[in-house]
C-alpha cells in the first residue's frame, strides 16, 4: 500500500536533491548547460571552495549564513509577540472586529516584490519617508543610509516583519479559537484569570501551534529571496547578502551552477536542523500524551 | 503579446530552478537524445512554410508605447513579406531575466526562435552552443556584413566566421555635459584628460547640492563599464588573452578602481549618495540639472534629460582619454570612449523555423525599420544605409554618439566575461558602500576586495 507514496516521495523530493548533489560535484556552467551530463566532474572542489577557511567563496558563504540566520531569527523574534498580541486582542469581542481582522491581512496579501519596492522607497536616503521623519523629529540625519551598510539589515527586517506577521497572527488566532471557553471559566473560578490564565491555560494549549509557527517562520525568512533581491539587487550589502541571494547570483548570474548547487546543499543541511529539532520535539510531545 | 513586465523571481520559482529543483536542468538532458535540431537556414525566403515565430527582446522601459508601435510596424512588414506567417513577442526587463531565459531555453532546448541579447551576453550565448552561426549566405540575405556598423560586428562572435549575433541597435557611450554649469563655472571646453576632468568637476562642486559628476556603483553594470574604460586607456587588461585568468588584482586594476572611487572619497566631486545609485538614479540626478558631467553615457538618458531641468542645456561630447596622473596616452593605452555595446539578434539552434527567423531579422534590420527604431525608441541604428536615407539620425546629439561609436573597443569575447562583471561589481560595490557610510575607504581594503574577486573569478572559470 505504501509503495506508490514512497515512489512519489522519491520522485518529487529525493530525486531532485540527488540531482542537485550530483550537480554540486560538477563544473556545470554556461559551456555545458545545454548538456549537463557533459559537465566535468570536479569532486568536492565546490565544497572545499566554500567550506575551507581559505577557499575563495568561504567568507562569502560564511557571511551569507550569518546574514540569513540574523535575518530569520530577528524577524521571527519580532513577529511572534506582535502576532500573538494581535491574535489575543482580536480573539475578544470588539466593535468592528471583522473589519480589523480583514485589514490585518493586507500586508500578507501584497506580493513580496511590491512590498520590497515600497520599502525600498521608504528607506531611500535623503528622499525616503524614514529619513525625512527622523530628520523632522530631530532623531537622525536626512542622510542616514538604510539601503547600504549595517542599517540595511534592519531595513530588511522591518520590511519583512511588516509583510509576514499576519501569517503567525492567523495561526495563533486559529489556535486560540480552538480553546473551549469553559476552560477559562474554570480557571477564573480557580483564581487564574488575566496573566495567570494566559500562562497556565492559553499558552500550554497553543504551544505546539506556536512552535510550528516559529519553525515555519524561521524557514520562510531564511529562504526569502524576493525581498532582498528587489530591495538590494544582485550586489547587496554584506549584511543582507542572504544565502538564497548568494546562491542565485552564483547560479544564475555568473552561470556557476555547480557552486550554486553546492551552496544549496549546505543551505539544505542548515535548514534541516531546526526542522528535525521541531519534529523531535513534536514527537516527544505526542509520546507524553 | 505576452509582457513579462517584472524582473523578480518568486521563492517558489527560485526553488523550482535552483539546487533543490535541479530536475529542471536534468530533464532536458534526459530529453536530449530525442531532441530535434532542425535544419540549417537556407539563404532565400522563397516558399517557406507559414509559421508563427516567437521573439524575445529587451523591454524598453523608457518608451513602452513606442516599442509596441515599432513591433506593430515590424509585424505588418513581416506578415506582408511572408504571407501566412506572423510572430509573437515577449520582453525581459532585466539582465537577470535575460540570462534566466537563456539558461532555461538552452537547458530545455526549447525557447523563442529569435533571442535578443546585449553585447556582453553574446559571448555567453555563444559559449552555450545553442545559437546558429550566421553563415556568409545568411549575411548576404541580410544585405552583407558591410551593411552594418562595423564596430558592432566585433561582438557578434569570436571570429568573422563564427558570428552568431546580427546587430540590431547600438548603444554608444560619450561624455554628457551640463552646458549651463560649465558656463557658470567659467569652463570653456570639455575636459580632454582625466586631470582636467577632476579640475572641472571640482569647480562645479559645492559639496551640497551641486556636483561635478555622478556615479552608480550599486548598478550591476556601471562599475565594470568605468573600470574597463580607465584600464583600457591605461593600456591594461582586466582579463588575460586566454580568457581564463582574471587580472583584477593587478596594480593597474587597483589604480583604475581607486580613481573612480576617489570621485566620492577624495576628490569630493560626486555626492556620497551615489553609493546607492543604480544607472537610472544617475540619469535622474543629471536630469535634475545639478550634475556637471556624466561619464560614459549612452543615448538611453535622452528622454529623461529632455523632461528634466537639464533639457536644452546638455550636450554629448567626446570624453577624456588620457589617464589620471599622466599627460599623454600611455604606450599601450587606447583612446577608448566606450566598449562596443548594443543589442543583437540571434537564431535559436533548436528553432524549427530558422529560415523564417532569418526573414524576421531581415525585416528588423531593414533601413526603414532601423529608422523607426531611432525615431520611436531613441536607439542608435546599426545599418549604415539608415544614416544615408535618414540624415537626421546623425544630427545632434546623435552626431557625437555616432563618432563615439567609432571610438569604441570590443570587450574580450569570452563566456567568462560575465563572471568578471559580477565579481568586479561586487568588490567595487562593497567599497563604495563603505565610502557612502563613512566617507572614506582604505586602499588595502580595495586591494583585498579585488584579490578576493580575482580568486572567485579563477574558481568560477577553471
Amino acid at each position: 500500500m505504501m509503495t506508490p507514496s514512497v515512489a512519489l516521495l522519491a520522485l518529487i523530493v529525493f530525486l531532485p536533491i540527488l540531482i542537485a548533489f550530483y550537480i554540486s560535484l560538477t563544473g556545470l556552467n554556461q559551456y555545458t548547460i545545454g548538456d549537463w551530463l557533459r559537465a566535468p566532474f570536479v569532486g568536492l572542489r565546490h565544497y572545499m571552495d566554500t567550506l575551507e577557511p581559505q577557499g575563495p567563496f568561504a567568507s562569502s558563504l560564511f557571511n551569507s549564513v550569518k546574514a540569513s540566520l540574523a535575518f530569520s531569527l530577528l524577524t521571527t523574534a519580532l513577529i511572534m509577540p506582535i502576532a500573538l498580541g494581535a491574535a489575543l486582542l482580536f480573539n475578544q469581542s470588539l466593535p468592528g472586529r471583522a473589519f480589523f481582522r480583514a485589514m490585518m491581512l493586507i500586508p500578507y496579501i501584497i506580493p513580496t516584490f511590491v512590498n520590497a519596492i515600497l520599502w525600498r522607497l521608504v528607506f531611500m536616503n535623503g528622499t525616503g519617508v524614514v529619513d525625512q521623519l527622523l530628520s523632522a523629529l530631530h532623531l537622525g540625519s536626512r542622510e542616514t543610509f538604510w539601503l547600504i551598510g549595517p542599517n540595511s539589515l534592519w531595513a530588511m527586517v522591518i520590511a519583512d516583519v511588516w509583510a509576514a506577521w499576519p501569517f503567525v497572527y492567523l495561526m495563533s488566532l486559529a489556535a486560540l479559537q480552538t480553546i473551549p471557553g469553559e476552560l477559562y471559566d474554570a480557571a477564573t473560578i480557580d483564581g487564574a484569570n488575566g496573566p495567570r490564565g494566559f500562562l497556565y491555560v492559553t499558552l500550554p494549549l497553543i504551544r505546539s501551534t506556536l512552535g510550528l509557527a516559529v519553525v515555519l517562520s524561521t524557514i520562510n525568512h531564511f529562504n526569502n529571496f524576493t525581498l532582498p533581491y528587489v530591495m538590494f539587487g544582485i550586489s547587496p550589502p554584506e549584511q543582507v547578502n542572504v544565502l538564497p541571494l548568494n546562491i542565485f547570483v552564483n547560479s544564475f548570474v555568473t552561470f556557476n551552477f555547480g557552486l550554486g548547487a553546492a551552496m544549496s546543499v549546505v543551505a539544505l543541511a542548515i535548514m534541516l536542523t531546526p526542522a528535525v529539532l521541531y519534529l523531535r520535539a513534536a514527537r516527544v510531545g505526542d509520546e507524553s500524551r | 503579446m505576452i509582457d513579462v513586465g517584472q524582473s523578480t523571481m518568486t521563492r517558489r520559482r527560485f526553488l523550482e530552478v535552483a539546487g533543490v529543483g535541479a530536475a529542471a536542468v536534468a530533464m532536458p538532458g534526459v530529453m536530449a537524445a530525442c531532441a530535434q535540431t532542425g535544419s540549417t537556414p537556407a539563404t532565400t525566403s522563397s516558399k517557406l512554410s507559414p509559421a508563427t515565430l516567437s521573439l524575445f527582446i529587451s523591454k524598453d522601459t523608457a518608451h513602452p508605447q513606442q516599442q509596441s508601435q515599432l513591433m506593430d510596424l515590424i509585424k505588418q512588414t513581416f506578415e506582408k513579406q511572408n504571407p501566412g506567417s506572423s510572430f509573437t513577442w515577449d520582453t525581459y526587463a532585466s539582465a537577470a531575466e535575460e540570462q534566466t531565459k537563456l539558461e532555461t531555453g538552452v537547458a530545455a532546448r526549447e525557447g523563442p526562435d529569435v533571442f535578443e541579447f546585449g553585447s556582453t551576453v553574446v559571448p555567453t550565448a555563444y559559449a552555450s552552443g545553442a545559437f546558429e552561426t550566421i553563415t556568409n549566405s545568411m549575411w548576404d540575405e541580410l544585405g552583407g556584413k558591410k551593411a552594418f556598423f562595423q564596430p558592432q560586428l566585433a561582438m557578434s562572435g569570436p571570429s568573422s566566421d563564427k558570428l552568431i549575433g546580427v546587430p540590431w541597435s547600438g548603444n554608444p557611450y560619450a561624455l554628457v555635459i551640463n552646458k549651463a554649469m560649465f558656463q557658470a563655472a567659467g569652463i570653456k571646453s570639455p575636459p580632454k584628460t582625466w586631470n582636467e576632468f577632476v579640475d572641472a568637476a571640482k569647480a562645479m562642486s559645492n559639496g551640497k547640492d551641486s556636483w561635478g559628476t555622478a556615479m552608480a556603483p550599486a548598478d550591476g553594470f556601471d562599475p565594470w563599464h568605468k573600470i574597463w574604460l580607465f584600464a583600457t586607456q591605461m593600456g591594461a587588461q582586466l582579463m588575460d588573452d586566454t580568457g581564463k585568468k582574471g587580472l583584477l588584482d593587478s596594480e593597474a586594476s587597483v589604480q583604475a578602481c581607486a580613481f573612480w572611487l576617489d570621485w566620492m572619497a577624495n576628490f569630493k566631486i560626486a555626492s556620497r549618495q551615489c553609493a546607492t545609485y543604480k544607472g537610472a538614479d544617475e540619469i535622474k540626478a543629471f536630469a535634475s540639472g545639478n550634475i556637471g558631467m556624466q561619464v560614459m553615457t549612452g543615448p538611453g538618458g535622452i528622454p529623461t534629460y529632455d523632461q528634466g531641468a537639464v533639457a536644452g542645456k546638455y550636450e554629448y561630447v567626446v570624453g577624456p582619454t588620457v589617464p589620471y596622473g599622466v599627460s599623454s596616452l600611455p604606450a599601450k593605452g587606447k583612446p577608448a570612449q566606450g566598449f562596443v555595446s548594443g543589442q543583437y539578434l540571434t537564431i535559436f539552434k533548436y528553432s524549427k523555423n530558422k529560415e523564417l527567423a532569418l526573414q524576421l531579422i531581415k525585416v528588423m534590420t531593414s533601413p526603414d525599420i532601423q529608422y523607426q527604431l531611432f525615431k520611436l525608441r531613441a536607439q542608435q541604428p546599426v545599418v549604415l544605409e539608415t544614416f544615408s536615407k535618414h540624415p537626421e539620425a546623425k544630427v545632434a546629439p546623435w552626431d557625437a554618439l555616432y563618432d563615439a561609436e567609432l571610438k569604441s573597443y570590443p570587450t574580450p569575447f569570452f563566456g567568462s566575461w560575465l563572471q568578471l562583471e559580477v565579481v568586479l561589481g561586487k568588490a567595487i560595490n562593497t567599497i563604495a558602500q563603505q565610502i557612502g557610510v563613512t566617507g572614506t575607504y582604505s586602499k588595502d581594503a580595495l586591494k583585498a576586495a579585488l584579490t578576493q574577486a580575482n580568486q572567485q573569478l579563477a574558481a568560477s572559470i577553471t
